[in-house]
Order: structure tokens, then C-alpha cells, then sequence
């Protein structure tokens, strides 16, 4: 799996022309999950089973593929079947060392809904997404 | 029961005949007894609780992946996304949570001041109006009125007051962060309470048992604090009482946790039409969408296709409207008057003013739904049988274009619209004060009143 991590970012890093640095965001645990972008990977752990119609904070951490630095990452939900987002605006707080704290989230509906992370400036910038769903 | 003096204050005035004309309701209806449920046992008691309703529900969903229900006559024959979303709907009541942006929230002093403060006309100049003037307990805690009537006409129908704490917003709009901020925008609007610092302040000066409650349950005499506070306290006492009045448990309630439990011959006693309703209401109807959770709402707003014109050429922007007044007001959550000083204003510090949030109104709560027709933001649905025509036959044009696309037409069939009805009765119960300490004997006591 390692092995073909590694050949997966060589190949991405190939395509981009971005030189490969080792980029592994520094959140690890059980509920971490990863979305892998073309110059971007991002970690999140949020609480589980997500909440309804409640309050929660998503951890997060980040790191370039090219080995930049990173100004702290725009996140945000929608439900794109309703055509609609949440009613809040989560505020993202830097922790430190590539590790974030995404606070004001709320999904005030049951059923599927996107993530979305918003990292990068300028060229570089890109938005790594990912459904999640509320029961 | 209630306190005495309470019990008294409240039929003394009600005994005027001006009074007893505007306040049908007495307050021997509801009663003040027991403990402040705050203590960690009970939070470990619910946690085991939801545990092991958790294990049952996941043996319940086992089986029901195992094997589809099938026999239209077994009580728990629910899906196991049908049973997740019931389950969802309790448990019932929750447990007494204190409002950290009130500090009189909990306190029995303060409900016991509150609880006169709700009955009393003085709040307003002339004498004319009090809370309870639109929210009457006989009334389901509401008015039975299409839309509101104050010194004048108001635009929106009179909510109920039940089931109100630690909510993140109040009102059809959710113009207030906090119930205290709730209770302090009809003293100070002009077509209701018309009041001020001024108004209430006279009436601590005024009147011996009110100030000594004041003293009791904000530490200072209100003749000696700035008048303002005075005012905000007065609403924070409001709010305080208000927050006692917990709809009770209902058929509904024992049905969901015999469900839990997967006991089927408690379950039975349920009636099969609401039965029937309920799978509905979580299934096809999809109204679990946004009447979710133990209050049966998900404390949000939505545009469900009511018209918000309430004359011609006057709109009410409900959501839209009451957001900015909010994030403009001295007394919501971030303001001075917030006893948490701000750290408990989530939903306020995030909340996001979008034109989709015009013409939205709050998700209203359904416990007790049956007791506080007429319905919808403006009055416009005289019965529960309107509501669900009006959801049956949806005119799905007239919701605007950012708006939910989840709401369809429900075509719902006569036996359908009993069943959901036969649901939604099942929500009633009377109302069941939290349980708190008496608050009156401090000022009952002789001589305590000049304190």
C-alpha cells in the first residue's frame, strides 16, 4: 500500500512537474482519512458518527506536494442533491506544524453531503472534496 | 406543585376583571417541584441509557437486514433506516442543561420571579399586556390566533413557549441567539410590550415581593443597578421560567423506546394508524428531514412554499431579515449582556446571511403541534389538516430557486393524511415543568421584603 503510495505521488509529480518531497500529513489514528489531491494531501478526522443538526470541529493537517508552505485551508459543506450548503461558516484556526482546527460546523439535514477543503494560492491552489453522510 | 405564592399572585390577578378577560389561563396548571437535574450521575445514567438503546437498536437493525419486515401487524416492523431515524426522534424529555449565557438560567429564585414576571401586565406601560397574554397555557403555551395581536396587528404567528432550552435560535425568524434576548424583544418592541428600562424599573420600585425576588435572584437590589441591566435581568428571570416548560411524554415517546428496547407488546399499545403515520413521516414524507432530533426540529429554517407577503405589497424576509437585526443588536450573544461572555456563541459567530435565506422561517418544533393551530410563520394553515394539504399539493413553482428541491409534492391519499394526523396527535402531552427547588420562601418569610 506504501509502495504504491509512493509510485502514485512519483507519477503525480511527473505530471504536475513538481519536485516529489515526502508530503504526509502530520494527523495519524484510526478515524484519519485522506484526500489526496494533485498538489495537495489533506488528513481529517471529524467525530463519528457525524452529528445532525449539531455543532462539531474537524481536525485537520496538510502539506504540499511540492514541499511549500501553506496558508491555513477554507472548509466548507454542501448537499449538493438540495442544492444547498450549511447555514454557518466554519472559521479554520492554525495549530501549528501543518495542523488545523476547522470549528463552526453544522449539517442540519440527514443524507449525503460534500466536504470540501480549499488549500493553495494563486496556480496553485485546488479544492479537495469528499462525501460524507449524516444519518 | 407550584409555590404557593405564585399559585396566589397569579389568581389574584386573574380574579380583575380586565385581567381575567386577557388571561384565561391560571397558573395553577403547571407546578414547581423537586430537583435541579444537573447533577454527573444523571449524564452517566443517559449515556448508559443511549448505550444500551444503541445495542438494542443495532440487534433490531441486524434483524431487520436479515429479513425485510414484512407483517404490516408487528408493531417494530420498521427498516432499519426507518428504525434509526424513529429512534433518533427521543429520547424524551432530555435532561435540564443550564443556558451558560444566563445566569439566573436554572436558578429557582429566578423561575420563581420569572414565573410572576410572565402574568404581570405592569411589564407594559399602560398595563394592558403580558406574556401571557399571547402565550397561554391553556392555548398550548400559544394564542390560537392566525397572527399575533399586540397594541396592533403583528405580522407572524404567536410560537409557543414549550421546549425551549439551550435552542440556537428563537422565533420565525431567529431574530434572538438566546431566550433571554426572545423575552427582551417584545418588551421593548412598540406594537407589543411598548416598555423600557424605565417601565420595568418602576415596577421593582413599585412592588416589594417582585424586588426582593430580583435581589434574591441577581444579588443586587434593582434599585441599586444600572436600569439597563435591570431590564436585561428582567428578561434573563423570563427566560428563566420559560425554560421549565417541557412538554411531557407522550404515546409517541413510549412507542419509540419500546422500539428501542425491542419490547414488541409495549410497542402494540401504539395505535396502528400512527404506526402507519410515523413510517411515513420518516420514510416517503421525508419530513424527518428537517423535523429531526427530540424536539422534532432541526433548529434551522426553511422556505416550504408559504407565501411571505403579509399585505400587498409587503413582504416579511423572515430568516434574511431577522439575521441582520440580530448580528446588529446590543443583546444577542456577543454583546455585554452574555454571561458566557461570548465563549458559548457558536451559532452566532458562524451564521451565514445568504439570499437563499430569504422568505425562510424556522423549523418549528412539533411536540404538542396539535394543541397550537393555527400554523406556518403566518397563520395561514387553520388546522393540522391544512398543513399536510398544503405539503400534499405543493406548489413546487413557488419555491424559489435556491431553495430546497427535497420538497415535493407529497400526493399524499385520504388515508394517508389520517395516519400522519393520527402521528402527529401522538405528540401531545401536558405540559411538565422541569422539576426545581421552591423559590419562595425568602420572601414569604416577614420582614423579608425590605431586604
Amino acid at each position: 500500500m506504501r509502495r504504491h503510495r509512493r509510485a502514485s505521488l512519483a507519477a503525480t509529480a511527473l505530471l504536475t512537474g513538481a519536485t516529489a518531497f515526502a508530503c504526509e500529513p502530520p494527523l495519524r489514528g484510526a478515524e484519519v482519512q485522506r484526500i489526496e489531491g494533485l498538489r495537495h494531501v489533506i488528513a481529517w478526522r471529524a467525530p463519528h458518527p457525524l452529528p445532525l443538526a449539531e455543532f462539531f470541529a474537524l481536525d485537520l493537517a496538510a502539506c504540499a506536494r511540492d514541499g511549500g508552505a501553506l496558508k491555513p485551508p477554507r472548509v466548507d459543506a454542501t448537499m449538493p442533491e438540495h442544492g444547498h450548503g450549511m447555514n454557518y461558516r466554519p472559521r479554520v484556526t492554525t495549530l501549528g506544524a501543518g495542523r488545523y482546527r476547522a470549528n463552526g460546523l453544522l449539517l442540519h439535514m440527514p443524507g449525503r453531503w460534500r466536504l470540501a477543503v480549499a488549500i493553495g494560492q494563486g496556480d496553485r491552489a485546488e479544492t479537495l472534496s469528499v462525501p460524507i453522510v449524516v444519518e | 406543585m407550584i409555590p404557593a405564592s405564585i399559585a396566589r399572585t397569579a389568581a389574584r390577578r386573574a380574579d380583575e376583571p380586565r385581567r381575567a378577560r386577557r388571561f384565561p389561563a391560571r397558573a395553577q396548571n403547571w407546578g414547581l417541584s423537586g430537583g435541579v437535574e444537573r447533577g454527573g450521575n444523571r449524564f452517566v445514567a443517559r449515556a448508559r441509557r443511549l448505550a444500551a438503546e444503541s445495542l438494542a437498536a443495532l440487534a433490531l437493525a441486524a434483524c431487520a437486514a436479515a429479513a425485510p419486515p414484512a407483517d404490516a401487524d408487528d408493531p417494530t416492523a420498521f427498516t432499519a433506516e426507518e428504525r434509526a431515524r424513529i429512534l433518533s426522534l427521543g429520547p424524551w424529555p432530555p435532561p435540564f442543561a443550564p443556558d451558560p449565557s444566563n445566569r439566573a438560567s436554572g436558578r429557582p429564585e429566578a423561575v420563581a420571579l420569572g414565573a410572576r414576571l410572565f402574568f404581570d401586565a405592569r411589564l407594559s406601560p399602560d398595563g394592558r399586556i403580558a406574556c401571557v397574554s399571547c402565550h397561554q397555557p391553556d392555548r398550548g403555551w400559544s394564542d390560537g390566533r392566525p397572527r399575533a395581536r399586540g397594541r396592533t396587528d403583528l405580522p407572524r404567528n404567536t410560537m409557543a413557549v414549550v421546549n425551549l432550552q439551550r435552542q440556537r435560535w428563537y422565533g420565525w425568524g431567529g431574530g434572538a441567539d438566546s431566550l433571554w434576548m426572545a423575552s427582551l424583544r417584545p418588551l421593548l418592541d412598540a406594537r407589543e410590550f411598548a416598555a423600557d428600562a424605565a417601565v420595568v424599573a418602576r415596577l421593582y420600585d413599585r412592588d416589594a415581593d417582585l424586588a426582593c425576588r430580583y435581589a434574591l435572584s441577581f444579588g443586587q437590589a434593582a434599585d441599586a443597578a444600572d436600569p439597563q441591566r435591570v431590564l436585561v435581568n428582567t428578561a434573563k428571570a423570563l427566560a428563566a421560567f420559560q425554560e421549565t416548560l417541557t412538554t411531557g411524554r407522550t404515546a409517541f415517546d413510549a412507542f419509540r423506546d419500546a422500539l428501542a428496547r425491542g419490547d414488541a407488546a409495549a410497542a402494540a399499545r401504539y395505535p396502528a394508524a400512527a404506526r402507519r403515520g410515523l413510517r411515513l413521516f420518516v420514510g416517503r414524507g421525508n419530513c424527518v428531514a428537517c423535523h429531526n432530533g427530540p424536539t422534532l426540529s432541526n433548529g434551522e429554517f426553511a422556505d416550504v412554499g408559504v407565501p411571505y407577503f403579509v399585505a400587498p405589497g409587503v413582504v416579511d424576509p423572515g430568516r434574511h431579515a431577522d439575521l441582520q437585526q440580530l448580528r446588529a443588536s446590543r443583546y444577542n450573544r456577543l454583546g455585554p449582556y452574555d454571561d458566557d461572555a461570548g465563549a458559548g456563541a457558536t451559532a452566532t459567530r458562524h451564521a451565514r446571511l445568504e439570499p437563499r435565506h430569504w422568505g425562510e422561517f424556522k423549523v418549528p418544533g412539533l411536540r404538542n403541534v396539535a394543541l397550537t393551530a393555527p400554523y406556518f410563520h403566518n397563520g395561514s394553515a387553520a388546522s393540522l389538516r391544512d398543513v399536510l394539504r398544503h405539503y400534499s399539493e405543493l406548489d413546487e413553482s413557488r419555491i424559489h430557486a435556491s431553495a430546497q428541491p427535497l420538497l415535493r409534492a407529497l400526493r399524499l391519499s385520504a388515508a394517508e393524511t389520517d395516519d400522519l394526523l393520527a402521528f402527529l396527535e401522538s405528540l401531545t402531552a401536558p405540559v411538565a415543568p422541569h422539576p426545581m427547588p421552591p423559590g419562595d420562601a425568602d420572601c414569604a418569610a416577614p420582614g423579608a421584603q425590605r431586604r
